[in-house]
């Protein structure tokens, strides 16, 4: 019952762990991914797509991508800004 | 987010992707349905004697403790647990699949098998033509029964190549092509008379008879040694194992 309960936090969490999330390249352009939490996915922003993540596995197959609205990577660029001011 | 499917025409050879992703995705739906069946089916095919294959691919990769390992078309498993006992605690195997329904069964596994060793394997949908690693990241490549599968075996070939560090090993195991009559023979009669029949049992008539078709369509030990020489290896040797119906194709970068 224990061994269920950790099992199941650990595919409830980020929904990759950090080695693997560094390992793994775009499987097009071959450049690093990035992580994104919510929804739980790998960014290439190489080209502009996002690869989801589910059950804890990463889904690389190409036309698994989704192309990332040009809104979501400013969204991405102002709460980056954002950090950066308040440092 | 925009939900906008990912769209192939984007890119430049859209025509030649486009043929190939419908024939792939076919393939990719063919093994998420026998999926739930799959390991029964080979150990009954097989008489259990596909676990002595796969420990010999195994060996013949040249994995060892603290390896960074691939097990490319891994399916439910059963190559990528050999690998990760060989890997231990200090290595890493990534099991590697398109098919989400095998990726979901060798998950399962992983947990109820419960071994720690276990703990170096992680799971990865991608597709072999495109791999999602950079270059020469791995100690040792596997491939079981899954190259006789893919749509392009040379580009797959090439990114096994890519993928590889200088000096490692990719061993691939598969049924064999044989050029002897008998041997051929026998493999049509075992086809007609043994699998389909069972697979019919399962309701995998079809599927099963795609088997047989793989087969007719795929390379000898001869070609496949070559298709590893073009794509860059500098060595390759095709063994025959199982009374010469099936055979294990070695590599070295």
């Amino acid at each position: 019952m224990v061994r269920l309960s950790k099992w199941l936090l650990k595919e409830a969490g980020t929904g990759v762990n950090k080695t693997l999330s560094e390992i793994l390249v775009c499987p097009l352009s071959k450049q690093a991914l990035r992580v994104c939490e919510e929804p739980p996915s790998l960014i290439s922003d190489s080209i502009g797509v996002s690869f989801p993540i589910k059950d804890g596995i990463p889904c690389l197959v190409p036309t698994d991508g989704k192309i990332l609205d040009t809104d979501d990577t400013m969204k991405h660029d102002n709460a980056a800004d954002d950090s950066a001011d308040n440092k | 987010m925009h939900s906008l499917q990912f769209s192939i025409p984007l890119l430049p050879t859209s025509r030649f992707k486009r043929h190939s992703v419908r024939c792939a995705s076919d393939r990719q739906q063919l093994f998420n349905r026998i999926a739930p069946v799959y390991d029964n089916l080979n150990d009954l095919l097989s008489l259990g004697q596909h676990r002595i294959w796969k420990r010999m691919a195994v060996s013949w990769s040249g994995a060892k403790t603290g390896d960074s390992l691939l097990d490319l078309c891994c399916g439910s498993g059963d190559l990528t647990f050999l690998m990760s006992e060989k890997a231990g605690a200090d290595g890493k195997v990534i099991g590697l699949d398109f098919s989400k329904e095998q990726l979901s069964i060798a998950s399962s596994r992983q947990y109820l098998l419960s071994k720690a060793c276990y703990n170096n394997i992680e799971w990865v949908e991608a597709d072999a033509l495109d791999l999602p690693f950079s270059n020469g990241y791995f100690d040792a490549i596997t491939m079981g029964y899954g190259l006789r599968n893919v749509v392009d075996k040379r580009r797959a070939m090439q990114e096994m190549f890519r993928v590889l560090k200088p000096g490692s090993r990719v061993s691939i195991l598969d049924f064999n092509k044989s050029m002897q009559p008998f041997t051929a023979l026998f493999q049509e009669w075992m086809f007609d008379n043994v699998v389909v029949p069972t697979a019919t049992v399962y309701g995998l008539a079809k599927e099963y008879q795609y088997l047989k078709t793989s087969i007719d369509e795929f390379l000898t030990g001869k070609e496949l040694e070559k298709l590893a020489l073009d794509a860059g290896f500098s060595y390759a040797r095709h063994y025959e194992i199982g009374g010469g119906l099936m055979g294990n194709l070695v590599a070295a970068r």
